[in-house]
């Protein structure tokens, strides 16, 4: 079962993460943490920044995890798909969470 | 013993009873996987007639052929029909039929709950059928949107049927799902590590996780909804604090991932044919699996697009524009290997790669145009226009039915024994191929030019008089190619000749079988050393006939097959399966007879029905119980192996822990729904809170624990060989608190239907409390057993399960209780 997880946990954190930031997205729009102004940037958009670097973070300590001894499989193929997954993961991370740094927050 | 004493010893234990009562009692997979196809199919031509009543009507302006109510009806009943009575049931019923040959095992894993998915399948399939001759079908457009179909706009009893039936028809789902997953894990050949499973087996275990995941969402939507209607709960109403685009999340959370359960196992399919019509190896079997995998996290991820007209803020739309845009990563994946598949090898153009050239053509349009509308603007533009419906059809068409139609062909082999006689289906699929793209690339130029989807006529002058006819005729022409299929496969199954086994020279393991396979599959179960173990082994059939792999000596009477290590496929227990019986048929006719009293409103059935399923299942349990020990078993070659049922990880453990799964999704998205409508919905805060209670709150979690922890208790006696009573009446003890608990619950809330926050919490309580109840029984049966003697230090699965169940009711207990007391003590 811990091989089929090393596989499928690097893309259901992505989903935890795309999700928790979603919500994040729509209680701060819901209370107006965007109108909250702090220096830079709104209360919100350092929020929803600060979110999206820790699922970034997240998603790079499982590749280097996968990646080290400790937990890395001891099956090849188990090892290099969860690798794969991993990176997809991280890609993902990067792609769909970039609109909290270039997109307006409630509009 | 010789082979053909083998072949009649296991026939007599396998095969079900001859004639019309052995489609009753059957529990076996080859007959169940048929009777599936079979009934999927049957759907299919249903739908397909109202595709082409639907095309009638739009093929002239003006038109009186029918009127919109009938229309509305055609359209609704034509994509329910296709979606969850033809595509999720052809894939299951696929599966079920060629899992356990490909990964040379004797059934699935649970073989009385593919019978009971079965029937639950076919009864609540028939009551849509029978709402449509009576003219009384759902008619809100397959997704079922609220306020048109709540109680306010549709009165009638249509959408009922809709709700009610498709909830009745995704218990055959689930159970589908959990039998997968639990098969391809647990239920291979011995030495089948995870990089040696077919592929297809691969696409299989991540669609049944997507069900297990996805499904969850639509049911609570349908029972939100149907509560709404019944009982005035209002969900949905905005002026009472609901949302109708709660609906549309939790549909959507469902839907979006439905057409990736519905292009994996095809692409499973795909991946299968390629390399044998290719005649060499898939090529990147590794990125594959990383693709599909990613492809199916990916798309829940992308519920919203379905939903960027709504009004949501653009960084939530631009969110799941990146991800819809992302996703087409993974599936170019696949698509690149298969090409490159096809580049490597020396392609032959027999008749399943026909249909397979019409997938690419096809999906990779349908995928292009996918793209197209994940980008805002443009969705804003063709939202809700037949450029939609006609995208939908090329993902769907290509993506199911042309990789579908080529897995009969590839498989009908298997099936019948039978080679092909007539060359029809060439000439079918030309028809097919283009009556589709006539019909559908015509209709995307009509959604362009502003023709919107589901209207029932237009006027002369907009100008889409002769595009919609093409699209019509068209139509027509695909019809006629699929029925010539239809034809083609009849004779192709009563008068083709006897064919030789295994006709393409494939390597996977169902060719290994007869053509077409006995009951039992295999005479003995085979030592995996590669992923195409035929390939290179022609003899191979001739020593599994010989009895020479594992369980070659048929015992007593007794269906057997092996349990094995989830990553290395070492052999770890013998399972032996229950005989045929009618208590599948008999128990999904007691499930139908509660959806039917709810959705006749004959509401003193309802406990009625509940307490006969109850029954039935606990009858279901105690039959597979036994009395005394079993002790070590001989697997054959050698080899001696505990009982499944004498292992703390017993097959049920296996399937608790995969239906928690979808369980637990259930529950996560109702605290989604209250989240949502708190946040979101207008009308909040409610006039009235629940008073709050620190004495339930800290009784309720106190119990819950208690009785979590007592299980515990009582397992670890059981298994040191003391008496496990003591510690099993405490647990019983504290979950009847819980049930008072959650009682009380429900009768201190404010009215229910004043308010969707007293709405959501009396949902909350009563899942609480049917749980609670469900333990409560499930705890009530396990000390009965003790005392009749059905456990002991050895025959603990018993423990396990309930275990599981008492630690899953204690987390939901304090999370609800939670969610439903905090509120009043923090406002």
């Amino acid at each position: 079962m811990k091989n089929l997880l090393r596989i499928l946990f690097p893309l259901l954190v992505w989903l935890a993460s795309f999700s928790a930031i979603y919500a994040l997205h729509g209680l701060g729009c819901a209370l107006g943490w965007s109108n909250v102004a702090l220096p830079g940037m709104s209360l919100f958009r350092w929020l929803l920044l600060v979110s999206w670097l820790i699922a970034l973070l997240a998603q790079g300590a499982m590749l280097m995890a996968l990646r080290s001894r400790r937990f890395r499989s001891h099956d090849t193929f188990i090892h290099r798909t969860s690798l794969a997954t991993s990176c997809a993961g991280l890609i993902s991370t990067l792609w769909t969470l970039l609109p909290v740094a270039v997109s307006g927050p409630c509009g | 013993m010789n082979a053909l004493r083998r072949h009649r010893k296991l026939e007599a234990i396998w095969s079900s009873e001859p004639g019309w009562k052995g489609w009753t009692s059957s529990v076996n997979h080859s007959d169940l996987g048929r009777m599936f196809l079979f009934t999927a199919f049957f759907f299919f031509f249903v739908g397909g007639v109202l595709a082409m009543l639907i095309r009638a009507q739009l093929a002239t302006p003006d038109s009186a052929f029918v009127d919109a109510g009938a229309f509305s009806q055609f359209f609704t009943m034509h994509g329910t029909i296709m979606m969850f009575l033809f595509a999720i049931p052809a894939f299951e019923g696929l599966a079920i039929y060629l899992l356990p040959k490909m990964l040379g095992t004797r059934d699935l894993a649970f073989p009385r709950l593919t019978a009971y998915g079965y029937w639950c399948y076919a009864f609540g399939g028939s009551m849509l059928l029978v709402a449509m001759l009576f003219g009384i079908a759902p008619d809100g457009g397959w997704f079922m949107y609220p306020p048109l179909t709540g109680p306010l706009h549709s009165p009638g009893i249509n959408t009922d049927f809709w709700l009610i039936g498709i909830t009745f028809v995704e218990i055959s789902a689930i159970c589908a799902a959990v039998e997968f997953t639990v098969s391809i894990l647990k239920y291979r050949a011995p030495g089948m590590s995870l990089d040696k499973m077919p592929i297809f087996a691969w696409y299989a275990l991540v669609t049944s996780l997507m069900i297990l995941t996805g499904f969850p969402p639509l049911i609570l939507g349908s029972v939100l909804l149907e509560v709404e209607r019944a009982f005035g709960l209002p969900f949905f109403q905005a002026d009472l604090g609901g949302d109708s685009l709660l609906w549309q999340h939790l549909f959507w959370l469902f839907g979006h991932p439905e057409v990736y359960i519905i292009f994996l196992p095809a692409a499973g399919i795909i991946s299968t044919v390629i390399p044998v019509m290719a005649r060499t190896t898939l090529l990147g079997y590794g990125w594959i699996v990383a693709s599909a995998v990613a492809l199916a996290f990916l798309s829940f991820g992308l519920w919203v697009h379905h939903m960027f007209t709504t009004g949501i803020p653009h960084m939530g739309l631009a969110f799941f524009s990146a991800a819809s845009t992302l996703v087409a990563v993974p599936t170019g994946v696949q698509v690149f290997a298969w090409i490159g598949t096809l580049w490597k090898g020396r392609p032959e153009l027999h008749m399943p790669m026909l249909h397979i050239l019409g997938f690419f053509v096809t999906f990779v349009i349908g995928g292009l145009t996918g793209v197209m509308v994940a980008v805002v603007p443009f969705d804003w533009q063709a939202h809700d226009t037949a450029f939609i419906t006609a995208h939908l059809h090329y993902v769907l068409f290509g993506g199911f039915v042309f990789p579908m139609l080529a897995g009969i062909y590839y498989w009908l082999p298997l099936l019948s024994g039978r080679k092909r006689l007539f060359r029809l289906g060439e000439l079918a699929f030309a028809l097919i191929f283009v009556g589709f793209h006539g019909t559908f690339m015509a209709m995307h130029w009509v959604g362009l030019m502003g023709q919107r989807r589901r209207i029932e006529t237009y006027d002369a002058d907009t100008g889409w008089g002769v595009i919609n006819f093409i699209s019509s005729v068209s139509s027509f022409v695909m019809a006629i190619g699929l029925a010539m299929v239809l034809v083609d496969i009849i004779i192709h199954a009563f008068v083709a000749m006897r064919g030789r086994r295994n006709p393409w020279q494939a390597g996977t393991l169902e060719w290994a079988s007869m053509s077409p396979p006995p009951s039992y599959n295999f005479a003995s179960l085979p030592e995996i050393r590669n992923r195409d173990p035929f390939a290179g082994d022609p003899d191979l059939p001739n020593r599994l006939a010989k009895g020479e792999g594992y369980l070659g000596e048929p015992k007593a009477g007794r269906r057997e097959t092996l349990m094995v290590d989830i990553a290395t496929g070492r052999p770890e227990a013998v399972v032996v399966y229950p005989g045929n019986t009618r208590l599948p048929i008999l128990m999904a006719a007691v499930t139908g007879a509660f959806f039917l009293s709810i959705l006749l409103k004959l509401f003193w059935i309802t406990p009625l029905a509940l307490a006969g399923v109850a029954a039935l299942a606990l009858v279901w349990v105690w039959q597979l119980g036994s009395r005394t020990d079993q002790g070590a078993q001989d697997a054959g070659r050698g080899v001696t192996l505990p009982l499944a049922s004498e292992t703390d990880r017993s097959p049920g453990w296996w399937g608790s822990t995969f239906l928690l799964v979808a369980n637990a999704t259930f529950f996560g998205s109702l605290l989604f729904g209250y989240a949502f409508l708190w946040t979101v919905a207008p009308g909040w805060p409610p006039a009235e809170w629940l008073d709050p209670s620190w004495a339930e709150l800290g009784l309720g979690i106190g119990a819950a624990l208690v009785g979590s922890i007592a299980l515990r208790v009582g397992t670890r006696r059981n298994r040191n060989g003391t008496s496990p009573q003591l510690a099993l009446v405490p647990a019983l003890l504290a979950t009847v608190v819980t049930v008072i608990v959650f009682a009380l619950l429900l009768f201190r809330l404010p009215p229910p239907d004043g308010h969707a926050y007293a709405a959501t919490l009396f949902i909350l309580g009563a899942y609480g409390l049917a749980h609670a109840l469900l333990v409560g029984l499930m705890q009530g049966f396990l000390i009965l057993q003790v005392r009749r003697g059905f456990t002991s230090a050895r025959r603990q699965s018993g423990f396990s399960v309930v275990g599981l169940w008492s630690d899953y009711l204690c987390a939901i207990t304090v999370l609800s209780l939670l969610a439903a007391h905090l509120p009043g003590m923090a406002l």
